[in-house]
């Protein structure tokens, strides 16, 4: 057996596991959304591509599917920038160092429904601490607001994770770019940008991904803190997904929107890769 | 040797499965269901059946009980059904007809309402469910601010009427208006989250205003002049009168600002009204409290049913203890230990009222319920509806073309469902 024959064999498990927990779900639900099951009739009747058109003329899950975009920028873009600011400085030299990236890291050890929880409290316009010291906003009530309140909230989750992933990059530098950077007589903010940045992009990329994917798939905090409202103004396509499902028992009509919100995802990382591979 | 010990092992395993028969059901975990599994003991004694509670939130169960309709052989042996379900479990065929069980062990049917019967028991003719539980809903509101004198005649003034409790949805929605200018507080603590809260609270409006969701042969009649006032008065309320973040309030949200003495009223499950009255809970309003049926009349019906899924595995045996935790003796202990009950005679036991006596009012509220349309696809329904609902309340969406849509969505429903052609 050569090495590549061996490197397969102890591979195998691995794939087999895999492709059992995801492989076989991925194509069962291919298969379910060019039926037309659904809870209550539970018949593989073949449909073909209809599922898909259906959604593709279902308002409510354009909607959502716009509302998730804007969604995904907001909070991945945030997350990014907030999460840059947090790594620099935690790679200062600061007193209490080993206290501050406990404090950093506390977001990402909560469960987001925990986060959910203790947001909704915090945010409550009649109740809440933060309406108590600045006056009543709506943060959650208010069509306005409701998806960037919702944003903010996932952001101070997400910053957390991000922030410490970025500090790894940024330890792993090589030093001798910036020195030689600071002999030619760069100045800081200089340094940074033309070279710190530069060299942190294949973080920053593997970054943009894993957020992105996170991000498309926000359905707890929703769940927790608004469903959905007011009206349609926090609608976002995995708790679209869901509902279609579980309140509508339409499985297939589910999957084929499922599939779809997957199709649009691998593009998005596929462009995100090229980032990464090029040059 | 050793295959005799096999055998005798296998008999003996068989021998105590027989004798212990073990009966899983999936339970709402509340209070009431903590009292019921203090009975269980009770239920042991007399029949040598054991029963055990799995209890979860209320948002796990429909899911949880999906998913074990589709298998083969359904891990609960009974369980209980909320109104919401009481279409789609029938409609699927995942529960057993019950007609057969009450005849053969002479069960009473006539202690139910009416009401009762038809939202938890019968659909499309047949008998699926025994009435468990009731929440129907009504007004809860603040005697201390009607009779506040300052109040009285500030409203004397302006109305030319005596402030009291109202009689139509209009005067309710003008008193609310009137309390949130005048009174300091909210006029009303709204569920106006969209979904099932805002669903359900407006449904009380449509039913107050004279308004129904559909007709007998299940046409549609959401879009109407009753409607169109009940969206409208709804939507006022709810932006005049109610606390700022409403519009994304559910039940406990409303059940916090009532408690907090910061709202007059609020529309609302019947049972609210003793953990409002709870000086332990509530003591900025308890003693201040009272509970009366929905302005204008009626107001939505709500509550669980028992039932059998078709694929139980013990279907007698969880007849029995259906038949036991419903009969009148168990009934009243459960109505003593703080379980709302749905039998007549509980509802009128002198012992029953002497502790509970706004159980008066509630029997009312009952007998006079509507319900919801309750089919295949109640549960999406809500969330279609809901959202219409909220785009209105919200003025993001004009109350005519909220209803046009609102009523659209229902009738594309009750088609998928085949209700209508």
């Amino acid at each position: 057996m050569g090495q590549r024959g061996v490197g397969w064999l102890l591979a195998l498990p691995g794939l087999a596991v895999l492709g059992g927990v995801v492989g076989l779900p991925l194509l069962y639900a291919l298969f379910l959304s060019l039926t037309g099951y659904s809870f209550l009739r539970p018949s593989y009747d073949w449909v073909g591509p209809a599922r898909y058109q259906e959604a593709f003329r279902d308002p409510y899950f354009l909607h959502a599917l716009g509302l998730t975009a804007l969604y995904v920028a907001v909070t991945v873009g945030l997350t990014l920038v907030l999460a840059l600011v947090l790594a620099v400085l935690l790679q200062q030299n600061l007193p209490w160092k080993g206290f501050h990236y406990f404090v950093v890291s506390l977001p990402m050890l909560i469960a987001p429904v925990g986060v959910g929880l203790i947001w909704k409290m915090i945010l409550h316009p009649e109740l809440g601490i933060l309406s108590y010291l600045f006056g009543k906003v709506d943060f959650f009530g208010d069509a306005r607001y409701a998806l960037f309140s919702l944003a903010l909230v996932d952001v101070w989750q997400q910053v957390s994770f991000a922030a410490l992933v970025l500090l790894a990059g940024l330890r792993s530098l090589p030093k001798e770019p910036l020195e030689a950077a600071y002999v030619d007589g760069a100045t800081p903010w200089q340094a940074f940008l033309r070279v710190t940045l530069p060299l942190l992009r294949p973080v920053l990329v593997v970054l943009l991904i894993l957020q992105t994917l996170a991000e498309v798939r926000t359905y707890d905090l929703v769940y927790v803190l608004t469903r959905g409202g007011p009206g349609s103004a926090t609608d976002l396509v995995s708790y679209y997904i869901y509902r279609k499902a579980f309140l509508g028992l339409d499985l297939s009509g589910a999957s084929a929107m499922g599939y779809l919100l997957l199709l649009l995802t691998l593009a998005l990382v596929a462009a995100y890769y090229r980032l990464l591979t090029r040059g | 040797m050793k295959r005799w010990l096999v055998v005798g092992l296998a008999l003996g395993l068989g021998a105590s499965l027989a004798q212990g028969v073990v009966l899983r059901a999936l339970m709402e975990d509340v209070p009431e269901t903590r009292i019921i599994e203090a009975l269980l003991p009770e239920f042991e004694r007399a029949t040598g059946i054991r029963v055990e509670f799995e209890k979860v939130q209320y948002g796990a169960m429909h899911d949880k009980l999906v998913a074990q309709f589709l298998t083969p052989e359904n891990a609960y042996d009974f369980l209980q059904v909320d109104f919401l379900w009481a279409g789609e479990f029938p409609a699927a065929g995942w529960l057993e007809p019950l007609e057969s069980y009450v005849k053969a062990s002479g069960f009473d049917l006539s202690v139910y309402y009416p009401s009762m019967l038809d939202l938890v028991g019968y659909y499309q003719g047949k008998l699926y469910m025994i009435p468990m539980y009731n929440y129907a809903m009504g007004l809860i509101y603040r005697k201390d601010l009607l009779e506040r004198k300052d109040l009285k005649d500030r409203f004397q003034a302006q109305y030319k009427r005596p402030l009291a409790l109202p009689r139509t949805l209009e005067e309710y929605v003008e008193l609310s208006l009137f309390m949130a200018k005048n009174a300091g507080v909210s006029g009303a603590a709204m569920q106006g989250q969209r979904g099932d809260p805002n669903f359900m609270e407006f449904s009380n409006y449509l039913f107050a205003a004279g308004g129904d969701y559909v007709d007998r042969n299940w046409r549609v009649t959401l879009n109407s002049p009753q409607g169109e006032k009940a969206l409208s008065l709804y939507a006022r309320n709810i932006r005049e009168a109610a606390p700022k973040g409403a519009l994304n309030f559910n039940l406990d949200d409303t059940f916090r600002v009532m408690c907090q003495g910061q709202a007059f009223s609020m529309v609302t499950y019947w049972w609210m009204l003793p953990q409002l009255d709870d000086a332990k809970q509530c003591p900025k309003v308890a003693g201040k409290v009272a509970l009366a049926p929905m302005p204008g009349g009626a107001g939505v019906n709500g509550g669980w049913g028992w039932a059998i899924p078709k694929n139980s595995r013990n279907k007698e045996a969880a007849w029995r203890f259906i038949s036991w935790v419903e009969s009148k003796e168990i009934v009243k202990k459960r109505a003593l230990m703080g379980h709302a009950p749905t039998r007549k005679d509980a509802f009128q036991d002198p012992e029953v009222l002497r502790k509970y006596p706004y159980y008066r009012q509630a029997e009312a509220i009952i007998a006079k319920a509507k319900k919801v349309p309750i089919f295949a696809y109640t549960a999406e329904m809500e969330d279609v509806v809901g959202r219409e609902i909220s785009l209105a309340a919200a003025g993001r969406k004009a109350v005519k073309q909220a209803l046009q849509d609102a009523a659209k969505g229902l009738e594309g429903l009750l088609r998928k469902a085949g209700l209508l052609r």
